[in-house]
């Protein structure tokens, strides 16, 4: 068996053809450079090497089948030539590949992952392991099949992953995970023992997805109601005019849906979230399986949604914004790599909720919360502007306030929003910023104070004369874009001020990038020390079971 | 209409300079100037006889839309650069911009990630320049166009300053 990595010297510039130690999988010393599995260009090459085939293979397969010999007659004289050029393309092709995985190195030391690539053209990469946004193992098909991995380290940098290892053998990925999760949160491997293997931190179920729901969803989802729509426009159609050929010109638009279906589905299944002290571990997927890992206080922003019809089962579903991750079009996989929740009731999302905001800053998270998902302002109170109960300057909720201590636009806007206007609003906790907006399409931003970046007011004309204007908080590229829609004008001042200060002080408490070393790690670390799974979010179980009860009134 | 500001009261805001009205004079011109005369072409010709198919009407109308929008925005120019200010807290930049469609920044110094400093042909002539903060969101647009050389940088070596004691990683 080919040894997994051909070893040379720690910090040797020059590849130098030293022999390879087998056995080494685990443990490896720190400061070594290694290389990826050798069948991983294949991998990554097949399409090439597919299309390689098929085009000259093609002929010649079609030939045989028609019983005809192998080669036209004009090309039978020179079929060595042939060959020896096919072969030659295909040696080339191999070579290619093979001096791309030589050439392509990558060491992991002192609080940095780097990865050498190139051979004309050589090109160093380096990331801070204490800067690592989310590590992600994926496991495409092909390489599902041959027991490998490819591992994505992401750092702050929107859309292009900084490192991405393709592919490892399974184990090694896992356990470089480890590695640099452990060194990212400041564990200092013990220098009586360089070369043991950190082990896996353990890590905790949280919720995992049945199939029927995720279909479910699927079927309620906003493009089943747009295709049942698009269904019921052609059958007037071709009824209106009579002609059958209406439906032929569908099928792309049917094939482009069930991919989409699809798609869903695939990634989607088999969802499981966990807890462990490295932070949310996400699992899911169908023929291709990704696990993520978001170390504690990564996530920028999250959005809680609810489509009108998944209200029928009261579902939610759950996107991120993690810095590295970048937006849904920055690349195919965007959408599901941001997704933290497919689909869920509401005792899933308070769940993943204490999840990633492990401190709620309030005494009454799931009235909060709970009132953040479907609350909305009762309609006959006094502009909520002059309410006692709102939030004070400093963010607390006072214990009576009403709708979860939610502020919501003036009476005056109702014009502007008929709908919206008695469910937009905000709140503040301690640690968060609330968001919710949207009567028929549910939506509740949630962004913790320490991860605000900038922030900005915002008026026209129409929104002047309503003396109303809109803040938005600037988070990292994602699917999640906070907005206060508009909110009072001398409310958004005062929210203006507050938030300014709030991310002030959050910034003041948080010091490290190390999330061990960080100052209150406390609540992150907790679950590790609950051995019982159960005993987990026991903290949070009265929670659910008062937003049982609590919710019919809510909605 | 009253307009009254969106940004908290009790802010003293520095201006930018109003040489900038000039740079956007510049900007105006290149921009509305050439998209009346393109869209004035077809009353050229027109009027010349070489196109009959064109109604009279549409020729006249299109462009003279065009010419009324531009000099409205040409009347706004100075009003818009007068709105422009930032103010520098103990914490944070304040940067506002508008009339109609106000908007007011806020940037923490704990959050910035570079500063940039840009000088275009008509700002070198007038000896101007554009500083550019960065954060690691993309949304966060923080321009102060129009601001004196020196000025620009003396505000980039404050803020690089400040932010590098108060830097907050993301």
């Amino acid at each position: 068996m080919t040894p997994d990595s051909a070893v040379t010297p720690p910090g040797g510039a020059g590849p130098g053809p030293t022999p390879g130690i087998a056995g080494q999988m685990t443990g490896k010393p720190d400061g070594e450079w290694l290389r990826v599995h050798p069948a991983s260009p294949f991998i990554r090459g097949w399409v090439a090497l597919a299309a390689i085939g098929f085009f000259f293979g093609r002929d010649s397969f079609e030939r045989l089948l028609q019983g005809r010999p192998l080669m036209d007659d004009m090309y039978t004289g020179r079929v060595p030539f042939l060959l020896a050029g096919g072969g030659l393309i295909l040696l080339l092709a191999v070579l290619g590949f093979i001096t791309t995985w030589y050439f392509t190195r990558y060491q992991v030391a002192e609080g940095y992952v780097r990865v050498n690539t190139g051979f004309l053209f050589k090109q160093q990469r380096q990331a801070r392991l204490d800067r690592v946004q989310a590590i992600d193992i994926v496991q495409p098909l092909l390489a599902r099949i041959f027991g490998l991995a490819e591992l994505k380290f992401e750092v702050a940098d929107a859309g292009e992953s900084a490192v991405r290892l393709a592919y490892l053998r399974i184990d090694d990925a896992r356990q470089l995970r480890a590695t640099i999760l452990a060194r990212a949160a400041g564990l200092v491997p013990d220098p009586g023992q360089p070369e043991a293997a950190l082990p896996e931190a353990p890590e905790y179920a949280v919720l995992s997805l049945p199939p029927s729901r995720l279909v479910g969803s699927l079927l309620l989802s906003e493009q089943s109601f747009f295709l049942a729509l698009g269904a019921a426009a052609s059958v007037v159609l071709s009824a209106v005019t009579e002609s059958r050929q209406i439906y032929f010109y569908l099928i792309p638009a049917v094939l482009g849906m069930a991919a989409a279906y699809w798609g869903s589905f695939n990634k989607g299944y088999n969802f499981t979230a966990a807890i462990s002290p490295d932070g949310i571990r996400l699992r899911y997927g169908l023929l291709d399986t990704q696990a993520q890992t978001l170390p504690p206080g990564r996530i920028q922003a999250v959005k809680v949604t609810q489509p009108p019809l998944w209200r029928i089962f009261g579902w939610y579903r759950m996107q991120v914004n993690v810095a590295g991750y970048g937006g849904p079009g920055s690349n195919g996989e965007g959408a599901s790599r941001t997704m933290l929740l497919p689909v869920g009731g509401l005792a899933d999302v308070m769940r993943m909720l204490s999840l990633v905001l492990p401190d709620p800053g309030t005494p009454d998270p799931a009235r909060v919360f709970t009132a953040g998902l479907t609350g909305m302002a009762p309609a006959g109170l006094p502009p909520a502007g002059l309410s006692p109960a709102g939030p004070s300057q400093h963010g607390v909720i006072s214990e009576e306030a009403p709708d979860g201590g939610f502020l919501t636009s003036p009476r005056r806007v109702r014009l502007l929003a008929p709908l919206g206007w008695r469910r937009n609003g905000f709140t503040a906790t301690d640690t968060a910023l609330l968001i919710r907006s949207g009567r028929l399409w549910r939506e509740l931003v949630v962004v913790p104070h320490q991860r605000t970046q900038s922030m900005a007011l915002h008026q026209g004309p129409l929104a002047r004369r309503f003396r109303v204007a809109d803040l938005v908080l600037h988070t990292t590229a994602g699917p999640v874009s906070p907005r206060v829609i508009q909110a009072g004008l001398d409310e958004a001042r005062d929210l203006f001020d507050a938030q300014a200060a709030r991310a002030r002080e959050a910034r003041k408490r948080q010091t490290s990038e190390q999330w061990l070393t960080q100052v209150a790690p406390a609540t992150v670390v907790e679950p590790v020390e609950t051995k019982d799974p159960d005993k987990l979010d026991h903290r949070h179980t009265p929670d659910h079971a008062q937003n049982h009860q609590e919710g019919p009134h809510h909605g | 209409m009253p307009t009254e500001a969106i940004d908290p009261p009790g802010i003293s805001w520095l201006r930018v300079s109003p040489k900038y009205v000039t740079v956007r004079l510049v900007e105006w011109a290149f921009g509305n100037l050439i998209a009346v005369a393109v869209l004035s072409l077809p009353l050229v010709f027109r009027l010349a006889g070489w196109w009959e198919w064109v109604p009279l009407w549409l020729a006249i109308t299109v462009p003279a839309v065009t010419l009324l929008l531009a000099v409205w925005r040409l009347l706004l120019i100075p009003r818009q650069v007068r709105a422009i200010g930032y103010a520098e807290r103990d914490d944070d930049l304040l940067i506002r911009s508008g009339i109609f469609f106000q908007r007011t920044l806020v940037v923490p110094y704990g959050r910035m990630q570079y500063v940039d400093i840009g000088v275009g042909p008509v700002e070198r002539g007038l000896g101007l320049c554009t500083l550019k903060l960065h954060t690691a969101s993309a949304g966060t647009n923080a321009e102060i166009p129009g601001l004196p050389a020196d000025e620009g940088a003396r505000l980039r070596e404050q803020l690089s300053a400040r932010g590098a004691a108060r830097l907050a990683g993301l």
